[in-house]
């Protein structure tokens, strides 16, 4: 899949990859993703350090051991980052579109997302609406499928 | 050299590890070596980790895959070329006298990456993709060319398939495949003549950790009995380019084992008890063997080298740990009895453009 | 304490541009490779062994595209490795080269590298595959929209401006005047920066780095050699690192070991290096840093990590002026990264322009008596770290 070519008088060579993975779901992102079908989101907590984590994973990279268990996380917490993305990417979303970190009650790290339904507009009133500190609600689909785009973060209707 | 190994462990073989994301056959695999080393993570000063991104199936693959190799907040470092010059890279931070003790990890998970078209994304755009080159077609150039330089027949390659298959199969740690008759791999379909499908050591998923030490570090831990010492290491690239040289001197193989003999204060290869080469095809192992000249005290192999497993990017690291497991009695249905002193050869690369060669004496 | 003495005493670069379309990406490191070698006054014959500086090679297009440079980086028949960190790389593969010769193993060590970012259009497109993909890949994480979360959260901390940032901007273009090699160089003005089209929150166009074509080879030598070769080496007399977790929910909040928007990882990293070097006071000691800074916002909070001032007090420092050339602290005379991003050979540039101004070699940029120089190095969301000190003597 390789032709010469010339392009703005530059003597070039065109080349493609298309690389296609099968990536193992493992132990833990399983359980993860079935609990998103419920319309629960579930971490996994470190006995040994007492803390919980979102995204949830096998072991904790602190004390090096498996995580212990599971919890059922909150599904209201507070922004810990954000921004709104106003320039158009290669191959990801149509701007604009906000995301942010959200610390989750009962969760120790924070996870991201998509925050949805904010007026952006105007850029930068509509960040000054997700400083650091707000608190935001989980809001689920409808009909979950088991990927992390089945809830987003909604700031409280005021 | 005061460079020691203060633990291992080899995630088992397979062919496909199906259960398991990546990072999660990284972390069991290096909480193992801690366990068997004795030590905790926050003992260590620094992490060393060998990986490739295209084989794990992401960018900067390290990004996910440094914390489950421990190195939340160490002092880590990646090189890309192979697990085995994961450890000479790990040899010199220990040798500078900054660090003392740290975990090296490295792994191959092929079954997630289209194996052999990673490879052949290795080709330079210009003169070579168009043609396309790609492991087994590199190593059938190779085994042309050695085929002619050594004197190896289809009968000496076939008769090395089935020795390594059966040394592989008393190994517990592989993947016990079935010793293949002559008239199966002569059957066998040609990949890139001469080289047969079943002439090559099949790619396995896998991953390799060791705790390595200095001797500063025993010294104040004297009730840690290490399992070997690196008394000798040396690596060496050859020229991407192939010809009939490069593909048939065998320069950066022999160069290795004989720049590692004289740092290991060694006379010659004859005082070598065990030699674990990664002979990638049964054309690598006869003529890796004629071109060293070993001895038949020599015992070469008795893992079965890469037909035992072949998680093709860290094979070298893995049969650094056979060869620590040999010096260390640890060798199970595979001990050489008396093992002293033990070489592991790793090699990458088209038609093992890159070549490295550890040493280890009983401590 | 390292067991022999490692220098720098020989750099190369190529110039950075958007394009460099009369070289091919070998031909590129060989020109750094050459230069750093001719300014070393060797040979490739008296180098022991090569360390190739390579960040993800999905930019340009072969895999292992070390292994394609060794016949031209006259590696071949020598110790060779590639090491790569993400953006953190250059750092990275400058200390494995320091491993080298610290260890006594090898007397000198050629340290190369190149990249051509834009030799792909879909630059952005790799950089949001480094993302989990389970978990992170859908959000439009990439180097831009990962970096503009982490500065949200220091401008809420600081209370720092958009156009404190712009400040910075400004100072490094006109800083790049000076250097031969910077891609970006310019008198531009606050409102040049503000105007600029808004890319996420809060960054503009300005505030954000290029992409860059480019190379930078240096020579390591031991103490041997440097003295016979060198008149004004560069002594490596501290390095260190920290890699910290992918999650980077899990560096912010009150459970955080190490706060996001700080860099925080790099009060241990420097820690380390400066007891190393024997340097106890920063802001005293040391007259110049080379930092990675692909971003406006990155100066900040690196240098509060690094110890240089208190937390919160960089923007004010820098709005006073303090960190122009030849101020109280040169931050980035070279123009930083800011003008020049090259990504797998960009932090080995960092450590380079910091070697050139202790060499007193850095021709119209050239800061006066500097006696010790800082390079910094840092790759995926600011989760690989690492740091250099560089000093005209040993210590």
């Amino acid at each position: 899949m390789v032709k010469q070519g010339s392009d703005k008088n530059e003597n070039v060579i065109y080349g493609e990859w298309h690389v296609r993975y099968k990536y193992s779901v493992g132990k833990v992102a399983g359980k993860f993703f079935d609990g998103l079908k419920q319309k629960k989101i579930l971490a996994t907590y470190c006995d040994k350090c007492k803390l919980s984590f979102l995204p949830p994973r096998a072991y904790c990279e602190r004390s090096f051991e498996p995580c212990s268990g599971w919890i059922e996380a909150g599904l209201e917490g507070v922004i810990e980052a954000a921004t709104i993305v106003t320039a158009e990417f290669e191959n990801l979303p149509k701007p604009p579109y906000a995301i942010a970190y959200v610390r989750l009650d009962g969760v120790s790290t924070a996870m991201i997302n998509f925050v949805r339904g904010l007026d952006l507009s105007d850029v930068k009133s509509a960040a000054e609406r997700l400083e650091p500190g707000t608190r935001v609600r989980v809001e689920f689909k409808d009909n979950p499928e088991g990927r992390i785009t089945d809830f987003h973060y909604v700031l409280p209707t005021p | 050299m005061d460079t020691y190994v203060l633990g291992l462990a080899l995630h088992p073989a397979s062919s496909w590890v199906a259960d398991k994301r990546l990072e999660e056959m990284v972390f069991d695999t290096a909480k193992a070596a801690l366990d068997d080393a004795g030590i905790t993570r926050d003992e260590l000063d620094h992490v060393t980790i060998a990986a490739c991104d295209e084989l794990d199936g992401r960018s900067i693959s390290s990004m996910l895959l440094s914390a489950p190799a421990g190195a939340y907040l160490k002092d880590e470092i990646k090189v890309t070329d192979s697990g085995l010059i994961g450890l000479c890279l790990e040899a010199m931070r220990i040798e500078s006298g900054r660090f003392h003790l740290g975990l090296l990890s490295s792994w191959n998970k092929s079954s997630k990456a289209p194996f052999e078209d990673v490879m052949r994304m290795r080709c330079e755009p210009f003169y070579t993709r168009d043609i396309g080159l790609n492991a087994s077609i590199a190593d059938g150039f190779f085994a042309r060319a050695v085929c002619d330089a050594y004197g190896i027949s289809e009968s000496d390659a076939n008769g090395a398939v089935r020795a390594s298959y059966k040394r592989a199969s008393d190994n517990e740690r592989g993947m016990r495949a079935a010793v293949p008759s002559l008239e199966e791999i002569e059957a066998s379909p040609y990949v890139a003549a001469p080289l047969r499908k079943m002439q090559q050591a099949p790619v396995t998923d896998g991953g390799v950790s060791m705790v390595v030490c200095s001797g500063a570090w025993l010294k104040k831990h004297p009730h840690r009995r290490p399992l070997a010492r690196l008394s000798g290491v040396a690596w060496r690239v050859d020229n991407y380019q192939l010809g009939k040289k490069r593909l048939s001197a065998l320069t950066g193989f022999k160069e290795s084992f004989q720049k590692a003999i004289a740092m290991s204060g060694l006379r010659d290869f004859s005082l070598l008890d065990v030699v674990e080469l990664d002979s990638q095809t049964a054309f690598h192992e006869v003529a890796f063997r004629r071109a060293l000249g070993l001895p038949d005290s020599c015992n070469v192999s008795p893992s079965g080298g890469p037909f035992a497993q072949n998680p093709y990017f860290c094979t070298g690291l893995v049969n650094a740990a056979e060869a620590v497991l040999q010096i260390s009695g640890r060798a199970g249905a595979v001990q050489v009895k008396g093992t002293k002193r033990a070489a592991a050869h790793g090699c990458h690369g088209f038609a093992q453009q890159g070549n490295a060669v550890a040493i280890f004496e009983g401590a | 304490m390292p067991k022999n003495r490692v220098a720098v005493i020989g750099v190369g670069e190529t110039v950075f541009k958007n394009n460099i379309v009369d070289k091919t990406y070998v031909e590129l490191a060989q020109q750094a490779a050459k230069a750093a070698l001719d300014d070393a006054g060797l040979t490739p014959d008296d180098i022991d062994a090569v360390v190739f500086s390579m960040a993800p090679t999905q930019f340009m297009g072969v895999n292992d595209v070390d292994k394609w440079a060794v016949d031209l980086v006259w590696a071949s028949g020598k110790p060779f490795m590639r090491v790569h960190t993400g953006g953190a790389t250059g750092g990275s593969a400058l200390h494995a080269g320091y491993a080298h010769v610290a260890s006594g193993m090898y007397r000198t060590v050629l340290v190369v590298g190149a990249d051509r970012v834009t030799e792909t259009p879909d630059a952005q497109h790799v950089l949001n595959l480094i993302w989990d993909l389970f978990y992170e890949h859908d959000f439009a994480l990439n180097t831009v929209t990962m970096t503009a979360l982490a500065t949200q959260r220091y401008m809420h901390r600081y209370g720092t401006t958009e156009e404190q940032f712009a400040r910075v901007v400004v100072r490094s273009r006109k800083n790049a005047l000076k250097n031969p090699y910077a891609h970006l160089k310019g008198n531009i003005t606050v409102d040049d920066v503000m105007k600029s089209p808004r890319m996420s929150w809060p960054y503009k166009l300005f505030d954000i780095c290029p992409r860059s074509a480019g190379a930078a080879a240096v020579v390591l030598a031991n103490e041997e050699v440097t003295k016979s070769h060198c008149s004004r080496p560069a002594f490596i007399n501290g390095i260190g690192g920290r890699t910290s977790t992918v999650f980077m929910g899990d560096r912010v909040g009150p459970f955080a070991d190490a706060e996001l928007s700080d860099e925080a990882e790099f009060v241990s990293a420097g820690k380390e290096a400066y007891a190393q070097s024997g340097i106890t006071n920063p802001m005293k000691e040391i007259q110049v840093v080379e930092l990675y800074d692909p971003f406006s916002s990155t100066q900040f909070p690196q240098l509060e990590s690094l110890g240089f001032c208190e937390r919160g007090q960089a923007q004010n420092l820098s709005d006073e002026g303090a960190f122009e050339m030849g101020a109280l602290l040169s931050v980035n005379p070279s123009g930083g990264t800011l003008c020049s991003n090259p990504i797998g050979v960009t932090g080995l540039v960092r450590v380079a322009d910091a070697a050139l101004q202790v060499m007193g070699k850095a021709g119209e940029g050239q800061v006066a008596g500097v006696q010790n120089a800082l390079s910094t190095a840092i790759g995926g969301s600011v989760q690989f770290v690492n740091c250099t000190i560089l000093g005209a003597d040993y210590i």
